[in-house]
């Protein structure tokens, strides 16, 4: 009963037009070859610098539908593989995002996968392995996974704790693509052409990104991420001035500290060329 | 130590029924030739003002001095402070000359009348309370250093003006310490001739200076260039006042404690400007060059060249640079009577295109500049500009004082760093540079074997075994900061394991017990500490959502007829407490100074034995750690409890036998708790140090230089995760150490409550 709601449920996440994604190195060709072996993926790399967006990119150029689960500190397995519900004619089993890929030969992209409960990342070693299969204990059903099935996870290695860290036997079943912020010309690219800005202020957005990531590890746990730096260009686009869109788009996200939130402020201001400047 | 009680009016002895004051005062003293007169034409004036009682009040004052045999002067400079403070009331006055009277018993009639003859002066400028705490430094002053006082009295408005009454109490303690009970230094020091004592005041006048500003910089610095700047602040040579500019040596930027006359609101931006000054020459400047032959007046023309030519790279760079820079360019086109003020112009004119100059010399300089402007990066390009500059300098017949030339604007270096001085090395840069070295961090290695690019950490987590010598067992040592040399000097100091005695734990139980209400409150505070994870719970009776998977079982359970599961929500919740705590006891001779009633150390202890128990009962994790110093050597560390073991009887009975002793070197101690708390797992961690806040030891002159060492290990606890917090006892107590907010100030026993409370209310929104 189930499968034959699966087309219906995944052309919801089927990908129609490219998105745009700015290739940085070899990712593409790496994420390719990996999805030819039907080979588990980590993208390894801070907020904000792509990741997401390169999956849904590789998921339009492979022709896959993508299902993305965004991972929080109460997900647990049965939110991944799925639950029975009560329905007026008894109980219903409901496929979670993972078994709907599984099923339906999906690229299943779970973000920031360490936030997850333990009992979730233990669900998806039996699809990183030879077994390719997803067990649901609450039913007894082994479910072997379509040959279009891949697994992709994003992992952050910046800001976790030791107590909390994604586990050896993780770790050790993924290809791993690492990410970063782009070099200066190249986000300054993909800046300009998201915010829709112009290159000049693209270019001068990108200097208030490198001046808060020279302050991480001294105070700030990241610094400001490319997807910061869009939404400062959208603020600009949308006319407001540019210290009231550093200041509402990094400098009060990023920082509760008000030293820190001077200090960089200042740096920025120090950094932008007259015209630019608060 | 009863001198406390005796500056309130209300702790004199009053004979029950006798006779009032004021007939006692006019019975002893009335008709005495000197002031007899006076005394009653003062007691008539204030009957017309106030009441019986009031002028009763007064009188007691006065009585105070009589008895203290201050003299008639004392008692005629009293009657003149009440008439020069009309707004006082009597108990404020009557407290003035009580705290005039213990003077004239500690350190003699003169040095009363000294302070009595200043106190309007000094009622003028400062509130009651600030007042009290001005005699109340005296006060000490008189007991530690008697000769000592009459010229502290005479210089009380500069000190006061530096900062404030509680300044003037930081500065006396801080000179007794300094002057270690030596006659003659605690003279030089207190009659302000020790330059170390002039550098203290300049300091505390501290609003905007550098150590207020310093994180900010570094921050600022790291934000802009990639890594944090090493900045120390200047001290004075001797008796030289601190220079007023910024100093290069080594890679260390030193920058002055002030910038005099420059306002609070526009320091910041001021060392702002003269941090990103020196950067440029350390990013855009060249090596070193001898200075050879050339003459002071060429030396400072290069000097001058060269700003402008690393500030140009600098704003090709950070084009925002100008707008921080621009402002302290103010030379004008005033008659040029002398080099220096021409050279202010030209530099002002090499920085400012729209500056206008008519002067040829000005405007020569400007081409020659300007013409190199495509070879900015040649840093040969001063030296051939400086020289043709300076011959222009010569013929122009302007006079040129080398000692009394200052580099302009004001945030510039002095550029002494651009030069070699060849024969006559720069011994003191020489010496800050390998200490530089001796304490530059080695960089770590991170798990990639990649080298860490983040911020050198200070040692705190670190320990290292130290082998075990005669003076007892040595656990660890650590760095400490050497503040004059801005450096780190790795294992300074070395912490040891003393011993704990035995003390009467029933009479502490006893005194916990006496305090109504006390040790409930504290344990009501404790257990509602909010300091687990938040996590959502599932299966609770009651919530925001329903648990899925409960509810689903329910409805089966319901339908298949088995009693359902009531817990079928999902909460938000609060998972197990999981913080780590060491409490850090001060027990060095100064807690047996009193607070209120109690001496420093005995509220220590009650406090401590409440906390103890309180956290014992719901199974916190608990370490007590007492801490005294005598010298940098022996840091003695007595474990009162351990982490693993129960706040039992043997626990209360090491707490009870704590004895106030030796010195404070608040730093070692609080590395050595962060050194403990590293291991643990712990969600939060947290450092209580209970102190009068006054590190000291005997082997460092200036107690700033504890404090500040104190506030670094603060800082670098902070980074690793460790919240420290200050429960300071009495009065000397520097906020500056634990940060204000994280500073505690407990001055009665009965405050510990609300204070604490204050104190996990910060740690649930950290
Ligand atoms: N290489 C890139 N090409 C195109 N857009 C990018 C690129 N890197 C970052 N972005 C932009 O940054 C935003 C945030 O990236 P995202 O993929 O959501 O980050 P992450 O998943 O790493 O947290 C994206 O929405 C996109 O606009
Ligand atoms: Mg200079």
């Amino acid at each position: 009963m189930t499968t034959d709601l699966m087309p219906g449920a995944l052309s919801a996440h089927a990908i129609r037009d490219e998105p745009y994604y700015r290739a940085v190195g070899d990712e593409i060709e790496i994420f390719a070859a990996a999805y030819a072996g039907r080979l588990p993926v980590m993208l390894k790399g801070p907020t904000g610098c792509g990741k997401t967006r390169f999956v849904e990119h590789m998921a339009w150029r492979l022709g896959r539908p993508l299902v993305t689960v965004a991972a929080h500190e109460d997900l647990t397995a049965a939110d991944l593989a799925g639950r029975f519900l009560l329905a007026p004619e008894g109980t219903v089993w409901q496929n979670g995002p993972l078994t709907m890929a599984v099923r339906g030969g999906a690229i299943c992209y779970l973000d920031e996968i360490v936030e997850a409960r333990q009992d979730a990342t233990v669900v998806i070693h039996p699809l990183t392995d030879a077994r390719r299969a997803l067990p649901l204990e609450k039913k007894g059903e082994l479910v072997p996974a379509h040959p279009d099935f891949q697994l992709t996870i994003s992992y952050n290695p910046g800001y976790q704790s030791a107590v909390k860290d994604l586990k050896e036997s993780t770790k050790q079943r993924f290809v791993a693509i690492e990410f970063d912020y782009p070099a200066p010309a190249v986000e300054a690219e993909i800046v300009a052409r998201e915010a829709d800005v112009s290159g000049e202020q693209a270019r001068g957005l990108i200097e208030v990104g490198l001046r808060s990531r020279n302050l991480r590890g001294q105070g700030l746990a990241e610094g400001a991420s490319t997807r910061m730096l869009i939404h400062a260009g959208k603020l600009l686009r949308a006319g407001a001035p540019v210290d009231a869109a550093i200041r509402a788009a990094i400098l009060l996200p990023i920082t509760d500290e008000p030293d820190l939130r001077e200090a960089l402020g200042a740096a920025i201001a120090a950094s932008l060329p007259a015209g630019l400047a608060a | 130590m009863t001198t406390g009680a005796l500056s309130r009016p209300d702790a004199l002895p009053r004979p029950a029924a006798a006779a009032g004051a004021a007939t006692r005062l006019l019975r002893l003293a009335g008709d005495r030739a000197d002031v007899g007169q006076q005394l009653r034409a003062t007691l008539d004036r204030l009957r017309r003002r106030w009441s019986a009682e009031d002028v009763d009040d007064w009188a007691e004052g006065a009585l105070a001095l009589v008895h203290a045999n201050a003299g008639g002067r004392c008692l005629a400079l009293f009657c003149r402070l009440t008439d020069m403070s009309r707004g006082a009331g009597a108990a404020a006055l009557a407290a003035d000359a009580c705290a005039a009277a213990e003077l004239a018993r500690r350190a003699g009639s003169k040095a009363a009348a000294a302070a009595l003859e200043a106190a309007p002066a000094v009622a003028a400028r400062l509130a009651p309370p600030d007042r009290a705490r001005w005699w109340a430094a005296l006060s000490r002053l008189a007991r530690a250093a008697p000769d000592c006082v009459e010229p502290l009295v005479e210089r009380s408005a500069i000190v006061l003006a530096a900062g404030g009454a509680h300044g003037f109490k930081d500065f006396v303690a801080a000179g007794l310490k300094a002057g270690g009970g030596d006659r003659g230094r605690l003279k030089a020091f207190f009659t302000l001739a020790d330059p170390a004592a002039r550098r203290l005041l300049e300091r505390s006048a501290g609003e905007g200076g550098f150590h207020e500003l310093e994180r900010g910089l570094v921050l600022f610095g790291a934000a802009l260039w990639g890594a944090p700047p090493r900045l120390a602040a200047l001290e004075g040579v001797g008796a030289a006042p601190a220079a007023q500019r910024v100093s290069l040596a080594g890679d260390l930027i030193r920058m002055p404690h002030v910038y005099r006359g420059v306002p609070a609101d526009a320091a910041p931006g001021l060392y702002r400007a003269a941090l990103a000054h020196a950067m440029a020459h350390r990013v855009f400047g060249g090596p070193r060059r001898p200075a050879g032959k050339l003459k002071p007046l060429q030396i400072a023309l290069v000097g001058l060249i060269e700003d402008a030519r690393v500030e140009a790279l600098a704003m090709r760079r950070f084009p925002g640079l100008r707008a921080l820079w621009g402002p302290w360019h103010v030379a004008r086109p005033v008659a040029a009577t002398n080099a220096a003020l021409l050279m202010g112009r030209l530099a002002r004119a090499l920085f400012d295109p729209d500056y206008e100059d008519p002067d040829g010399f000005v405007a020569k300089g400007r081409r020659l500049f300007a013409d190199a402007s495509g070879r900015l990066e040649d840093p040969t390009l001063a030296r051939a500009i400086g020289g043709l500059l300076g011959n222009d300098i010569g013929q122009m017949r302007l006079r040129f004082d080398p000692k009394g030339y200052v580099v302009e604007p004001l945030y510039r270096d002095d550029n002494l760093g651009l030069w070699d001085f060849g024969d006559e090395p720069d011994a003191q840069a020489e010496e800050i540079e390998q200490a530089v070295d001796a304490a530059r961090p080695r960089p770590e290695e991170d798990d990639d074997g990649r080298v860490a690019d983040a911020p050198p950490r200070e040692e705190a987590g670190r320990a290292r075994e130290v082998e075990p010598d005669g003076a007892g067992q040595a656990i660890a040592s650590y760095p400490e900061w050497d503040r004059a040399a801005g450096v780190e000097r790795p294992r300074w100091t070395t912490v040891r394991d003393a011993p704990a005695a035995s003390g009467d734990r029933r009479a502490l139980a006893a005194a916990l017990e006496a305090l109504p209400g006390f040790r409930q409150r504290i344990a009501r505070l404790v257990r509602g500490a909010r300091v687990g994870r938040t996590a959502r719970l599932k299966r609770q009776p009651e919530g925001f959502d329903l648990d899925l998977d409960a509810a689903v079982e329910a409805g089966v359970a319901l339908r298949v007829g088995d009693i359902p599961e009531e817990r079928i929500h999902r909460a938000d919740g609060r998972r197990a407490r999981d913080v780590a705590t060491v409490a850090l006891v001060d027990v060095s001779e100064s807690t047996r100074d009193r607070v209120g009633a109690a001496t420093v150390l005995e509220i220590e202890k009650l406090a401590v034995a409440a906390l103890g128990a309180a956290m014992d009962a719901i199974g916190d994790r608990f370490a007590v750690r007492a801490f005294a110093s005598c010298g940098r050597d022996e840091v003695r560390l007595t474990r009162v409890k351990e982490f693993s073991g129960r706040m039992d009887d043997a626990a209360m009975a090491r707490l009870a036998g704590l004895s106030s002793g030796l010195s404070t070197r608040l730093g070692a101690a609080l590395r050595h708790a962060g050194a403990e708390l590293a291991p643990l797992r712990s969600h939060r961690k947290l450092v209580l140090a209970l102190t009068d806040g006054e590190p000291s030891d005997i082997d460092v002159a200036d107690p700033l230089d504890l404090a500040e060492d104190a506030r670094r290990a603060v800082l670098a606890l902070r980074r690793t995760g460790v919240d420290v917090f200050g429960v300071t006892l009495g009065e000397g107590c520097d906020a500056r150490i634990f940060g204000r907010a994280n500073t505690l100030p407990v001055r009665r026993i009965e405050e510990l409550p609300a204070r604490l409370s204050e104190l996990y209310f910060r740690l649930a929104r950290l």
